[in-house]
């Protein structure tokens, strides 16, 4: 009886979540745009085949995978720093973690617009700041070797607060002891980062990982916004193009096998991040065993 | 290296952008391509006053904001209530595959089910309606929900709610009069993180909403962005970012406890 509380939640998860993924996996086999007078008519593996050869979907694919990999990289990084700073005592801590968090709780097309400004060439202060180091004016938004350097500033900007906050409440289940027992036998703050740290935070590194990469892999308002996929479509990212496909060349069936391919690839990604970190990040029962070793 | 300069780097780095939007806000356009330089009359309020006598003025944008945040909330709670509540009431190796998919939708990059929603949107009728956008994010934002108000129901001690049965009352009656009340601090922290989701909702919206008088912020703010990208209207930019960031940052401070903990105990049980 109980289980009917679950009827309408799920119902609306089926709906939103389940329903277009059939759609699209139905849709990829259908030419279904401007041209059948946007009715859908099987076209057996047309689309895919279109895909496989469609130049500009694997540009599109390697920025997008160059964007994911290069900004969940550093914002792990940095979000690791942060959490370590934040977790310390200090006085004004719950203020500057506080503050901290602002980036992450904007919308992402209203600080695009201000990014688009700061590194807007000879105006913004990135250029300024350039010229005054002798790198002279780099026109950041006009260069496709830069700007999707930009892309990730951005990005590690708005997303690294909120990677923080997840592997501080981590940092926050470590008992201090841990630390006591293994500075006792000499060990230092690198050796303790190592030994404990990593391999207790191993959970909340995957799960940091796993959302990033995910949500990285679909970027599509910071692109849209802060550069429109330019300059010459170098940031462009496979959200953005699946959306052109659908809303400025109304083909909606390449659009759907755009984002077949996409929803296969990332499954595949995060399936590959995940066994790769399991691999990478030491594990807690070797450090148990160092500390009582 | 000294914990002092740390501090003061995180700050600047994460609100130095913010402060580089409020100073080009109140600088007279003559200002803005001289930023460094010593300028007379440099400061001015102009662009706001542009920006909130435009048409539609830009405080219609808030209020559309706050309709979706506020209706999508709340339908989301109205579902993910029960259901997180069930969720431990059913046999338990299905409530662990339940869960286990509800990590995996939460981890899905939404912005992909675009086109199936517009197209559910055309077939419905259901374009350039703000309620009806509570719809796709009520439904987004369920799988946190679900999972964050399940933890909540699960710590609680299950004597409690035996003896409210021997009392003799009913589910709804225990629901409304001893659950509710008690899981209220997870309940705060997930609206707070679902209205987040709603006011910052970006490609539904974009692809739902195309009357200008009916657009939330995100879209508004992408829309005054697309107008021209060559000439310097920054000024009005950032006036607009500053008047949209507003909101968000008071919403932040104000609300920073139940944001935290909502992040941290779907980090710690997820």
């Amino acid at each position: 009886m109980i289980a009917l509380l679950l009827v309408p939640a799920l119902l609306l998860l089926v709906v939103v979540f389940v329903g277009p993924l059939f759609r699209y996996a139905w849709l990829s086999f259908h030419a279904d745009s401007v041209i059948t007078g946007l009715i859908a008519i099987s076209n057996g593996g047309a689309n895919w085949l279109r895909l496989v050869q469609d130049q500009r979907y694997w540009q599109d694919l390697f920025q997008t995978l160059r964007f994911a990999g290069v900004s969940v990289g550093l914002e792990l990084v940095l979000a690791l720093l942060i959490a370590l700073l934040l977790d310390q005592r200090w006085r004004g801590r719950d203020v500057v973690r506080t503050l901290a968090l602002i980036p992450w709780a904007l919308p992402t097309t209203v600080m695009a617009l201000g990014w688009r400004w700061i590194f807007n060439t000879p105006y913004g202060p990135v250029d300024h700041l350039t010229k005054i180091i002798g790198l002279g004016s780099l026109n950041i938004l006009g260069d496709p070797s830069l700007t999707w350097m930009a892309t990730v500033w951005a990005d590690v900007w708005k997303t690294t607060p909120f990677a923080a906050l997840i592997l501080l409440a981590g940092l926050q289940t470590i008992p201090g002891d841990l630390y006591e027992a293994l500075r006792l036998e000499g060990g230092n703050a690198l050796i303790c980062l190592r030994r404990i740290t990593l391999p207790l935070l191993r959970p909340y590194i995957l799960l940091a990982l796993l959302f990033r990469l995910a949500q990285a892999f679909g970027v599509f308002d910071l692109i849209q916004v802060l550069t429109g996929g330019g300059p010459a479509s170098s940031t462009e990212s496979i959200a953005l193009y699946a959306y052109w496909n659908a809303l400025r060349f109304l083909d909606f069936g390449y659009s759907a096998t755009i984002i077949m391919a996409s929803f296969i690839l990332i499954s595949l990604i995060c399936v590959i991040a995940w066994i790769a970190l399991q691999l990478i990040i030491p594990t807690h029962s070797k450090s148990r065993g160092a500390v009582s070793s | 290296m000294n914990r002092r300069f740390l501090i003061v780097l995180l700050l600047i780095w994460s609100l130095g952008p913010l402060f580089w939007q409020v100073y080009t806000s109140l600088c007279s356009d003559q200002a803005l391509t001289q930023p460094f330089a010593s300028i007379d009359h440099r400061w001015t309020l102009v662009h706001y006053r542009n920006v909130l006598t435009s048409n539609p003025p830009f405080w219609r944008y808030l209020v559309n904001s706050f309709i979706v945040g506020v209706s999508s909330t709340f339908f989301c709670l109205l579902l993910a209530l029960p259901a997180a509540y069930a969720l431990n009431r059913i046999p338990r190796k299905l409530s662990i595959i339940s869960r286990l998919a509800l990590v995996g939708a939460a981890l899905f990059p939404y912005v992909l089910l675009f086109l199936g929603l517009l197209e559910l949107a055309r077939t419905f009728n259901l374009g350039n309606q703000l309620l009806a956008l509570s719809l796709p994010y009520a439904a987004l934002s369920q799988p946190l929900a679900i999972l964050l108000l399940n933890s909540a129901f699960n710590d609680l001690p299950p004597e409690l709610e035996d003896a409210a049965k021997l009392e003799g009352l009913s589910l709804f009656q225990r629901f409304r009069w001893i659950l509710i009340p008690l899981i209220s601090p997870a309940t705060a922290s997930t609206a707070i993180l679902v209205f987040l989701f709603s006011w910052n909702e970006y490609p539904i919206a974009l692809t739902w909403i195309s009357d200008s008088n009916k657009l939330t912020l995100p879209v508004a703010m992408a829309r005054i962005a697309g107008s021209s990208i060559y000439s310097v209207p920054y000024g009005a930019y950032a006036a607009a970012t500053v008047l949209g960031s507003i909101p968000l940052v008071l919403l932040v401070l104000i609300f920073q406890k139940p944001i935290v903990s909502g992040l941290t105990s779907g980090a710690v049980k997820g």
